[in-house]
């Protein structure tokens, strides 16, 4: 028998959703799903059903609730005011005393390829990683998926499987599209946004539908600090004239990488620099979340700064 | 029995785009209404050649088959009380042509409101029934419920907009219904069919909207009334009185202090506020427009009257209105809101004693009732807040909407103003329709003869939803 008392105090508040659906747009995995099962909606229906007995715990059902970027917008915007990651996360913390330890969206360690150096232990900003049984373990009720551990690796022994359109070799994958869509032929540049910070104020401003400039192409990343050095040259690579990366201001910076990505693209800037590539190129700029205006003037004096240097390199040399 | 090949469905449409998980159907089982059912299977189709290869699978063995888009309808309009397939059509949400030259566009069934309009902005011009819902009411949805909005006072709902539609029909066959033009004189306006329908004579596949221009000027203005009736008698005088409104809107003291709770807006809190918007291409139009308001509204002891044409305060004064419906589940902790009795259309001489009553009946069966709505339309949403958790608040209910929606046909009203039937309102539709049931059912039967669209909803919904239907909700008291 299970135990649904962590769930039963929080009927009232499932009574409350009236699921009007306007949490979808918030949900980056809804929109790269686009399955209700996987909107905050959803979700909170399935919760309803495995309160009432209507929907029974499974290692599929408990997959869906620790599938989840934190970015907390989904509760933000209820206007019904449910607590949406509360109740999720004594969801979890109930599928996983019934036993159902799923990964969802949260970091997984290759045991066999870690050296138990406890870099990813140290930079855990949510104390969700910690050495025990000669192994590094996940707590997976405190990862939030921010990705710092992944970028601290010296044994690149890290992953977050499921990435709903956030991890590096879908970027890629976005980026290539972009750039390979023979129709996209004025595309100059990719806009890396944090999904935590700017991007979903970006999304819900409705009147400013900035992603879809053909100029260029706005991409979510979780957390800022997640875009790679690989990621970057890969974005050149395919067609860019320019990179440009917008994370949070570091007061606001929950997860770290405010000061990874600066470090890391400063480091990068010079190395291009020294092959002949201008550096500025390549950009970090902190947006506050709903800033959207300062998102416009950003990549609008981004965009005519690289569009005085020109391209990268001639189309068809690629 | 209904029995579903799910290898079958993924034959058709892939197998990243079929659900047949138990856990994945209970949530496809419900929207924004208080009901509740299992479907067999979700389908996700791509193009029009899967939806006819969907229903002729259907249809050859009877399986019910419930198109659905976002699910925010409030009637139970998409739960599939006989199981069968959900065919999600968000993923068919191509915008195929904007033709501003004939002023029409056309585009799937999945292509949400806002989206539509954003695209047709750069043309200056746009769809106009967008309901409250248009962050993610699709066009099919809209078509299907006949939806409406704000503006639907001067420009119309979902059925002025549609020109034409191309529907799968039941057995597979795909039509193309009315024509894209703006007059067509002859034959049986079967596109208008279709709107309203609720999925219940076949399955949209591509709509021909018109649009209209985007006004140049918009003025908003705002009354705040001590009496409810004298806030219904001003909308009976503003729309009988010539005035052109773009938008009237009444939202009562039960609105108002949910709105304030939920988005701290600091709304004084009196009996109702009149919001009413005026639209036009010069400030010579839309000003007299705005004075004959205030007039009207200061001569039914209106006051606190302020308006703007600045786009952030218009915004600051509809803030209060524009996240109503959700805004109400924090009017009082123990009490959900559930979309009971929730819309309705009177006359506009009816519109204060409709709510009077609304509130009359509210109180003497112990629950919590707001009004509010798009009351230069005529039409008038309700919800009601009660403990989900007490099966006497469920019976108090049900009495209460009977009550409500006798009172509304007593006065010459209509069962629904934009909502819809679905399940919860059959029981009211089926009697406002008594004499024509036979000839909606006879329609039907022409489209569908063996009764797989969406069936059990509109005139052939539950007499009595509390006990004929699934109730999403759990009673424990």
């Amino acid at each position: 028998m299970t135990n649904l008392e962590k769930l039963e105090k929080w009927k009232s508040a499932l009574n409350k959703c009236i699921r009007c659906g306007y949490c979808y747009e918030h949900c980056q995995i809804y929109k790269s799903t686009r399955w209700d099962s996987d909107s905050p909606r959803g979700k909170l229906i399935l919760l309803y059903g495995l309160l009432s007995g209507q929907v029974q715990p499974t290692p599929y059902v408990a997959e869906k609730l620790f599938e989840c970027f934190h970015c907390n917008r989904c509760q933000k915007a209820c206007s019904s005011g449910v607590p949406i990651q509360d109740v999720y996360n004594d969801a979890r913390a109930f599928l996983q005393e019934a036993g159902y330890d799923v990964p969802g969206t949260t970091s997984l360690t290759d045991q066999d390829a870690c050296a138990l150096c406890l870099a990813c232990v140290r930079s855990c900003k949510h104390e969700a990683r910690h050495y025990a049984n000669d192994r590094i373990e996940v707590d997976r009720l405190k990862c939030q998926s921010c990705g710092n551990c992944l970028d601290v690796c010296p044994a690149i022994g890290i992953t977050i499987e499921q990435g709903f359109g956030t991890n590096p070799e879908e970027l890629k994958r976005a980026v290539t599209d972009f750039f390979g869509n023979p129709a996209n032929t004025g595309a100059k540049a990719v806009v890396f946004s944090c999904g935590w910070g700017n991007y979903p104020g970006l999304q819900t401003a409705r009147y400013y539908k900035l992603d879809e400039n053909p100029e260029y192409k706005v991409l979510m990343t979780i957390c800022a600090g997640r875009v790679t050095s690989k990621t970057v040259l890969d974005t050149l690579d395919a067609g860019a004239w320019g990179v440009l990366i917008c994370c949070c201001p570091e007061d606001d910076c929950e997860h770290g990488g405010n000061a990874r990505v600066k470090a890391r693209v400063k480091i990068l800037t010079e190395s291009l620099k020294n092959i002949g590539i201008d550096p500025n190129r390549v950009k970090v700029v902190e947006v506050p979340p709903k800033e959207a205006g300062k998102f416009t003037a950003e990549t609008k004096s981004f965009m005519e700064e690289i569009k005085s240097l020109g391209p990268l390199m001639a189309r068809s040399a690629r | 029995m209904v029995s579903v090949n799910i290898e079958k469905l993924k034959a058709i449409v892939g197998e990243q785009n079929i659900l047949s998980d138990p856990a994945d159907l209970y949530i496809y089982g419900s929207d924004s209404s208080v009901h509740q059912a299992m479907p067999h299977a979700v389908a996700r189709p791509q193009n029009t050649e899967q939806v006819q290869a969907i229903m002729r699978y259907a249809n050859s063995e009877k399986i019910p088959v419930i198109p659905r888009g976002s699910a925010s309808v409030m009637c139970g309009q998409v739960v599939p009380v006989y199981g069968g397939i959900i065919l999600d059509m968000r993923d068919m949400n191509r915008i195929l042509e904007i033709n501003p030259e004939d002023g029409y566009c056309r585009v799937e069934p999945g292509v949400v409101d806002d989206d539509l309009n954003r695209a047709l902005k750069p043309y200056g011009v746009f769809y106009p029934p967008t309901p409250a819902s248009s962050v993610v009411a699709t066009i099919g949805g809209e078509i299907a419920n006949n939806a409406s909005g704000t503006r639907s006072v001067k420009y119309g709902a979902a059925r002025d907009a549609v020109l034409a539609v191309k529907v799968v029909m039941a057995n597979g066959d795909c039509f193309s219904l009315g024509a894209n033009t703006r007059v067509a004189a002859s034959g049986y306006p079967l596109e208008k069919l279709l709107i309203g329908s609720e999925g219940t004579l076949a399955i949209i596949v591509e709509a021909t909207l018109r649009f209209v221009p985007i006004p140049k000027l918009r003025c908003m203005g705002i009354a705040k009334f001590n009496l409810l009736s004298d806030a219904g008698h001003a909308i009976s005088e503003i729309m009988s009185s010539g005035c052109q409104p773009s938008m009237l809107e009444l939202i009562d003291r039960i609105a108002i202090v949910a709105a304030n709770k939920a988005e701290k807006l600091g709304l004084p809190e009196v009996d109702a506020i009149l919001l009413f918007e005026a639209d036009g291409m010069v400030k010579e139009v839309v000003d007299p427009e705005v004075q004959k308001f205030q007039s009207i509204c200061e001569k039914h002891n209106g006051f606190g009257f302020e308006y703007s044409y600045e786009e952030k305060e218009r915004a600051r004064i509809w803030a209060g209105r524009s996240k109503l419906f959700p805004s109400l589940s924090k009017y009082d902790e123990r009490l959900a809101s559930t979309s009971l009795a929730d819309d309705m259309a009177v006359p506009f001489s009816k519109m204060a004693e409709t709510a009077d009553k609304i509130h009359e009946v509210a109180d003497r069966h112990g629950l919590v009732m707001t009004a509010y709505g798009h009351c230069g339309a005529g039409c008038m949403h309700t919800k009601i807040l009660m403990d989900t958790d007490d099966e006497s608040q469920w019976e108090a209910a049900k009495a209460a909407v009977a009550e409500i929606y006798d009172f509304v046909q007593s006065v010459g009203g209509t069962t629904s103003a934009e909502h819809g039937i679905g399940l919860s309102k059959a029981a009211a539709f089926k009697k406002e329709k008594a004499e024509t049931l036979e000839l909606m059912r006879a329609i039907k039967k022409a489209f569908d003869p063996n009764n797989i669209l969406n069936p059990g909803k509109l005139m052939d919904g539950p007499d009595d939803w509390v006990s004929e239907t699934q109730l999403r909700y759990q009673t424990s008291k």
